[in-house]
């Protein structure tokens, strides 16, 4: 009989890499955006959790770019190959009508950045109207993902404003296979 | 005073996006003769075929990374004294030290406004016209 997992949290700001395969990494997404990436060759996995400031112009951009080199120089530094990242994405949700779609334009940034970059894109799950939850295996490159239907979304928005750890209810589960 | 479209400049970045990035905000500050290069091992192959006034090298990259550059650059009788500006994260700080042991002009921390590094080459090269 397997241990339960070791969860490892991460918020908005943060990235982390491991390759323990009795750990997940998780994260709360509202309009952020989170690259789960993976070298399938070195069973090798980071997350991070990014939102560009501001508007999203070059200043924003820039910023973008610097989470994702973050999570990328972490995985290389552990051995990964660039040739053989895989990437997923996740998150870039628009919680508050009537604001500016601040997730949809994280998430257009983060599929550019992979596709400029060459790293796949093996799957997605950006926009829509709800927060998610993210649970990622990173020695096996899976992912769980949990739309969070039965919340207060003004918290998730708040949480992303002041990074801190909400207190949310779950939905359904979603699987993206590593 | 120095004429920014005067300024010569190779980008080495490993990552395409941000030297798309960085070649926005030199434009935006008016140095339009803008070359780039993926490591340092094409930086030095760029140099060597046509030397720049100004390097903005990161720091992390393949083959050869942005101190090693620095290095080579300094070594290299037609590059020794091209002005050189490292590109750091908020954790490679204590590699600015090192970098300034092998005579580094001067350093940006990652993520960076247009402003800022318009400020980081000034302090090189003067106001800029």
């Amino acid at each position: 009989m397997n241990a339960a997992p070791v969860k490892h949290h991460i918020i908005q700001g943060e990235y982390l890499v491991l390759d323990d395969e009795n750990a997940v990494i998780s994260t709360i997404l509202g309009s952020c955006v989170s690259a789960c990436m993976h070298d399938p060759g070195l069973g090798l996995g980071g997350m991070n959790h990014f939102l560009l400031p501001g508007e999203g112009g070059r200043e924003g951009l820039q910023y973008g770019a610097y989470a994702m080199e973050l999570l990328i120089n972490g995985m290389l530094s552990r051995g990964a190959r660039r040739d053989r990242l895989q990437a997923k994405l996740f998150g870039g949700g628009r919680l508050l009508r009537g604001l500016t779609d601040i997730g949809r334009k994280n998430g257009e940034f983060a599929e550019r950045f992979l596709k400029d970059e060459g790293i796949p894109c093996l799957g997605s799950s950006l926009g829509g109207d709800h927060a998610r939850r993210i649970i990622f295996s990173p020695a096996s490159g899976r992912v769980r993902q949990q739309k969070l239907v039965d919340i207060d979304q003004n918290r998730v928005f708040e949480s992303e404003s002041k990074p801190k750890r909400p207190n949310v209810s779950s939905g359904d589960i979603e699987l993206f296979g590593g | 005073m120095t004429t920014a479209a005067s300024i010569t400049t190779l980008v080495v970045d490993d990552q395409l996006t941000m030297r798309s990035l960085i070649r926005a905000s030199l434009q935006q500050i008016g140095m339009t003769d803008v070359r780039e290069a993926v490591d340092g091992e094409q930086g030095l192959r760029e140099l060597a075929a046509r030397p720049a006034h100004l390097v903005i090298s990161d720091f992390n990259m393949p083959k050869l990374d942005g101190l090693g550059l620095l290095r080579a650059v300094r070594a290299f009788p037609p590059t020794k004294n091209t002005a050189f500006i490292m590109l750091t994260g908020r954790a490679d700080l204590d590699l600015v030290a090192r970098a300034r042991q092998f005579g580094v002009n001067n350093y940006l921390v990652k993520p960076f406004t247009t402003q800022a590094l318009k400020s980081k080459i000034e302090d090189v090269f003067g106001k800029l016209q």
